[in-house]
């Protein structure tokens, strides 16, 4: 695949991550995840091309139905459920935390973290931008107090990772891939279920409201 | 032939800009089941503005007099100094980034000045509102030109817009974030949703009309006329630095007449989305708004240090 086209996509991976942080709105958020999973499985099927392994067209295929499919629909559902639209609840207020988002963005491309970024050097841009996205993901789950956005940041973080590898080439063998895209998709299922109790029980998804645990 | 071009280039801007604002307000019309007034409504309104009497404050001094002709002769020269349809037409005094940044910036300034001149509550507070606004609002547009400089390396707009689109395509991602620190400006400095509702005087939420409350007659219509040349420059803006094609690059008949079809249709597309962003969203409480100009100026802060990294 085109090396222009490669930009393209993880620029984009990118700038979920960026939307992930500023937007209000949980379906918004879902949608993100969707188009961000979409993105990771272009990438596997690129590789597909490039080596014919049958495995990883597999690895595309459960990609795209677990990532863009069933994870999205069970949190829409979760969404419906409890008629939860909006979360606007983060540690940082917002200056601060698109000050963090800059911050962070830089540091992965300084020369910190060069040993990483230049594994493959011909794809050191890539790198800077995926571990860039690795850092936004990790900040997500830290700065939002909502548990759904948690989830959305853990999965941003998973695909942000799975981009890294792919550029960084550590790709592992397709069968244990296979294994961590199951593995996705239970903790999905547990995540949203544990989502689901935490809002039944406390009559919030702010994870803040736990510190009410032992009541 | 350059010469009319030229001419074409200074009266492109005042000629076009009633028609983008009418089209705007139709569509939103559209959208809400109504009819909505015809789209050349606001040539009629500037038209019938400038032949009734005008009432002026006895407070007004020289400043609200000639404020609504400095706000709109700004709107003239830089309307003129940007790339609109040609991108051959740079000159080496106007055209830079940053003298439109701050010619607009007098603009401003004036229009600010005329809101407290007569010393009206309503006038005060938009002024206050305006300047706010324009504070936060400025380090935004001025991060997001920077962007498209630093990637072409050159500060004049008629050079920037004068690239191949695919000659930069690895800065793909800057760009966009600085397309959208830009868009959040856009809405910003033309007073549009989510940041002012231009078809209202309620108190709670005016900015741009209260600041022209007082005025009326001829007055009146060069600011509102003003405030639509602005809102064109915007859009040339983003349309022809961001998306830099279609541009005429020589001055023969069949460059122009494509470069100002593809204007026209980049205008198009810019108003629609206006139309449907105010349509579907409201307007943001006043203490919300710094917000998104922050996030404008750290959407093109990483977009530069993204430029450097690459």
């Amino acid at each position: 695949m085109n090396i222009l086209f490669l930009q393209f996509l993880v620029g984009l991976l990118f700038l979920t991550v960026i939307f992930l942080h500023l937007t209000k709105k949980n379906f918004a958020a879902v949608m993100a995840y969707g188009i961000q999973s979409l993105i990771i499985g272009i990438l596997f099927l690129n590789s597909f091309f490039e080596t014919g392994n049958v495995y990883i067209c597999i690895m595309v295929l459960l990609t795209l139905i677990v990532k863009v499919v069933l994870a999205p629909l069970f949190l829409t559902r979760l969404i419906k459920k409890h008629n939860l639209s909006f979360s606007v609840s983060t540690y940082l207020n917002t200056p601060l935390m698109l000050i963090f988002i800059a911050v962070l963005t830089v540091v992965a491309h300084s020369h910190i973290f060069t040993a990483l970024t230049t594994i493959i050097p011909a794809n050191q841009a890539l790198l800077s931008l995926t571990l860039s996205s690795l850092f936004l993901s990790l900040f997500l789950v830290i700065n939002r107090r909502g548990v759904l956005s948690q989830i959305l940041g853990m999965l941003s973080l998973e695909n942000s990772i799975v981009a890294f590898i792919i550029f960084a080439g550590l790709e592992q063998s397709p069968s244990l891939q296979i294994g961590v895209i199951f593995n996705i998709f239970v903790w999905t299922m547990i995540a949203t279920v544990f989502a689901s109790m935490i809002y039944e029980h406390f009559g919030s998804q702010d994870v803040t409201s736990m510190k009410h645990l032992k009541d | 032939m350059t010469i009319f071009v030229w001419i074409i280039q200074g009266f492109f801007v005042p000629a076009v800009s009633p028609l983008c604002v009418g089209i705007i307000r139709k569509l939103k019309a559209k959208m809400q089941n109504r009819q909505g007034a015809s789209i050349l409504q606001p040539y009629n309104d500037i038209r019938k503005l400038l032949h009734k009497d005008e009432v002026i404050s006895r407070d007004a001094s020289w400043i609200s007099l000639y404020a609504p002709y400095i706000v709109f002769a700004v709107t003239l020269l830089v309307g003129a100094s940007i790339p609109l349809f040609s991108a051959f037409l740079g000159n080496a005094l106007t055209s830079d980034m940053l003298v439109i940044v701050y010619t607009l910036a007098i603009g401003t300034f004036f229009l600010a000045l005329s809101g407290m001149d007569t010393g009206g509550a309503f006038g005060g507070f938009g002024s206050s509102r305006e300047m706010t606004l324009a504070a936060l609002a400025e380090g935004g547009f001025i991060f997001s030109l920077l962007t498209m400089a630093l990637i072409n390396g050159t500060t004049n707009l008629f050079t920037i817009s004068n690239v191949d689109i695919l000659a930069h395509s690895q800065y793909f991602l800057p760009s966009i974030l600085a397309f959208g620190g830009f868009v959040i400006v856009l809405l910003a400095e033309t007073a549009r949703f989510p940041f002012d509702n231009p078809a209202t005087h309620l108190e709670l939420t005016m900015i741009h009309e209260a600041m022209i409350l007082e005025y009326s007659g001829k007055r009146l219509a060069l600011m509102e006329w003003a405030s639509s040349n602005k809102l064109i420059i915007f859009i040339a803006l983003g349309a022809n630095l961001f998306f830099p094609f279609g541009l005429a690059h020589d001055a023969s008949m069949s460059a122009i007449a494509i470069g100002i079809a593809t204007f026209a249709f980049k205008m198009l597309i810019f108003c629609v989305a206006i139309a449907v962003l105010e349509s579907s969203m409201a307007k943001f409480r006043f203490f919300r708004l710094p917000d998104l100009l922050i996030t404008s100026f750290i959407l093109n802060a990483v977009a530069i240090g993204l430029i450097y990294s690459l």
